[in-house]
């Protein structure tokens, strides 16, 4: 009895057979994903393929049609929510409100006491170096600087769960890094993110585990390593100078992606990397040979693709 | 319920910090206070008399006209200063006047041409010809002054026959339950303006929260609004903070308005006519314009949150405003026979109630249970349109894309 208690309230977000139809069409179908807590979760998926749904119904905006979900092993309901960070992509604050006053007004709905939140503010923002924006209406900050506003807005309530969809889009290099660090920093101290991104990178170097949905469906899921390792060590890297066409034709390949510095090939089943090597050996002027799990983009990129023929 | 009041604290703030709403409640009544103090002091304040010469071809007027002109009177002071005509021929005195008005030290001469009695004739050549008042009063000067000429050869006293034809002065008088008062008309405008306030507000504040939300919408702030609470709790948040904020508005305006009418009704000069707006006209007045705005205000906001864009508001705004412009519609009507069946019926309905039950009220004292039954009509259809509107701005606040018709967007109420 006891492990199957300890599994279930292992999970921050718990979606069991959830479904959700519109008029013209099925958003989700039958998804069940389970959001371990204290880790880092990327929900990925094309365009349309029902993220923003399944976002939603997790912060109760829209019920689902049947499933359950479960938040910190409790029905998501509006105590729930109060739990729960979001971040939509699409960002929202007021254009000429006061940096300071957005952030307590957002912290008020989630029920922080608005002194609380006032003072909150002032190290949050010191923090994503925002500090002497803070009395500035939100209309004279540049974009990036908005995006920190956003981000701030939805961790200043200090909540268990952070839902963040693209939460890197228009930061700067140093920026980005900067967020990475404090979406690290925030798992450190406990908290289960939860984000969406079509950076296949940012998610490879962030996310401890994923979920691939398309068309309402799931694809894949699980810890990004056991992702990886379940399509196997068959992708061979290689770099070189000269014309590599012929390699598409060589047996037992079976897709080369041309990444332009270098190539990824991805190797059949059963086909052996060194054959390709002294091929392409003889032929070009290597200066990188390496043999890889394929890249999460790869894997994304293959299974909706699969999915797309089959359906 | 803190959240509610957070989302309405923040409406109310951000109104009434605005530049705008400063603006507009400080321009409001100062247009109002002087639309309705302006005629009494133009009237007051004419500016100096008008210095004018007379050139008189029929050598007999002349001494007649300018005694006549120099009678005129407003507020007992003269209007005309009667400058001796220049010497020399008639066409030497003329170009010499001429002169004088163009260089500006004559306001105008009066030319009576030779035969100014038989034709009842006269010519004024003046700096300004627009100033009505001024010239209208001229005219009556030397159309007395002829007739005096003409009464005098028939051998009739013009004294005598002006005492006999004077013209009658009814005075108007309006009885109520407090007793009575004289009225010049200004009862009736007063009616008109209160009305046309209401209506104004009405549509200025139901509009704002119509723009209020598509503003959220069009900022996308609203998705992150209702992950921390209810659509309905925004709803009704916003309803209640704008409307604070208009209410605010109205108050001061209100306030103004009875400053106004109290100054009015102790009397500016001659022209104490103003009536005074009873305490129990103005707590109506108030509360009018509270059910009207929560009747219209949660209509305007459920067309916000179905619409993307201002633009596309405007086909959906109008069955809304319909009530409000068939009110105006209705008005003299109502005024003109308050207590008649139609004008009860009328008043009664709901979306009518807000300014005709009012307008009514100003007019005559309708029976309490008339005015109470109005409200609590009116209460049962805000309580039914704030539902449904609240259902239906659920649906619209996350929906983008093609503008919903009018008949899908019924259907949204019945959405689970």
């Amino acid at each position: 009895m006891g492990p199957i208690i300890t599994q279930l309230s292992e999970s921050a977000i718990q979606l069991s057979g959830v479904t959700k139809s519109f008029a013209s069409h099925v958003a989700v179908s039958d998804l069940s994903v389970a959001i371990p807590r204290e880790s880092v979760f990327g929900l990925l998926g094309p365009n349309g393929a029902g993220k923003t749904t399944t976002l939603r119904m997790i912060m109760d905006i829209l019920g689902p049609d049947s499933g359950t979900i479960q938040i910190l092993g409790r029905p998501a309901d509006r105590a729930t929510r109060d739990r729960i960070g979001y971040m939509p992509e699409e960002r929202g604050l007021y254009p000429r409100m006061v940096v300071e006053e957005q952030l307590a007004f957002f912290a008020t709905l989630k029920g922080v006491p608005r002194s609380e939140a006032l003072r909150r503010v002032g190290p949050w923002l010191e923090r994503v170096g925002l500090a002497e924006w803070r009395k500035r209406r939100l209309n004279e900050l540049s974009k990036g600087m908005q995006q920190k506003v956003q981000f701030v807005a939805t961790v200043l309530p200090d909540p268990e769960i952070l839902i963040l969809d693209e939460p890197l889009s228009g930061l700067d290099p140093v920026a980005a890094d900067a967020m990475r660090q404090t979406l690290l920093d925030l798992r450190r101290q406990g908290k289960t993110l939860v984000l969406s991104s079509h950076q296949m990178e940012t998610v490879e170097r962030l996310c401890d585990s994923i979920a691939l949905i398309d068309r309402g469906r799931k694809l894949l899921d699980g810890p990004v390593r056991e992702v990886k390792a379940r399509h196997g060590k068959n992708t061979v890297v290689l770099a070189f100078d000269g014309d590599g066409a012929f390699l598409a034709g060589l047996p037992g390949v079976q897709r080369v992606i041309d990444f332009g510095r270098y190539v990824e090939i991805r190797l059949a089943e059963g086909s052996d990397p060194q054959a390709i090597l002294r091929e392409a050996a003889a032929r070009l002027r290597l200066s990188r040979f390496e043999i890889v799990e394929p890249s999460l983009h790869d894997i994304f990129v293959e299974a909706v693709t699969s999915h797309g023929a089959a359906a | 319920m803190n959240r509610v009041y957070a989302v309405a604290r923040r409406e109310y703030l951000e109104r009434v910090r605005s530049k705008a709403f400063l603006v507009s409640t400080i321009l409001g009544p100062t247009l109002l206070a002087s639309f309705m103090l302006a005629p009494i002091l133009l009237a007051r304040q004419r500016g100096r008399p008008l210095h004018v010469a007379i050139l008189d071809a029929s050598g007999a007027l002349g001494g007649e006209v300018g005694q006549s002109l120099a009678r005129r009177k407003v507020s007992g002071q003269e209007r005309f200063v009667v400058e001796p005509r220049p010497a020399g021929t008639l066409e030497e005195a003329r170009a010499r006047l001429q002169e004088r008005v163009v260089q500006g030290d004559l306001d105008g001469y009066l030319f009576l041409p030779r035969d100014a009695l038989d034709r009842s004739a006269a010519e004024y050549y003046g700096k300004n010809v627009s100033n009505m008042m001024d010239l209208e009063l001229m005219n009556k000067a030397v159309e007395e002054a002829l007739v005096s000429r003409r009464l005098s050869s028939e051998g009739l006293d013009p004294q005598r026959v002006r005492s006999l034809t004077r013209a009658v002065d009814i005075k108007k008088v309006r009885l109520t339950a407090r007793g009575a008062r004289e009225d010049r008309g200004a009862s009736f405008l007063l009616s008109l303006v209160l009305m046309m306030l209401l209506y104004t507000t009405l549509a200025v504040w139901g509009a704002a929260v119509m723009n209020g939300v598509i503003e959220e919408k069009t900022n996308r702030v609203v998705e992150v609004v209702v992950a921390s609470l209810p659509a309905s709790r925004l709803f009704a948040g916003k309803l209640l903070g704008v409307g604070a904020a208009g209410l605010t508005q109205f108050l001061i305006w209100a306030a103004c308005l009875a400053a106004i009418s109290a100054v009015g009704a102790a009397g500016i000069g001659d022209v104490g006519a103003l009536p005074e707006l009873s305490p129990l006209l103005l707590v109506a007045f108030v509360l009018f314009f509270l059910l009207g705005y929560f009747l219209y205000g949660s209509m305007y906001a459920s067309i916000g949150a179905a619409v993307n864009t201002t633009q596309e508001a405007q086909s959906l705004v109008f069955p809304v405003m319909m009530p409000l412009i068939l009110s105006v519609v209705f008005y003299p009507m109502v005024l003109s026979a308050p207590d008649s069946p139609l004008s009860v019926i009328l008043s009664l309905v709901p979306f009518f109630a807000p300014l005709l039950m009012f307008l009514r009220m100003t007019a005559v004292s309708p029976p309490a249970w008339q005015v109470a039954l109005s409200m609590l009509l009116m209460l049962a259809t805000i309580a039914g349109i704030t539902w449904a509107a609240s259902r239906i701005y659920r649906v619209g606040i996350l929906m983008y894309g093609k503008r919903p018709t009018f008949p899908e967007i019924i259907r949204w109420v019945g959405r689970s």
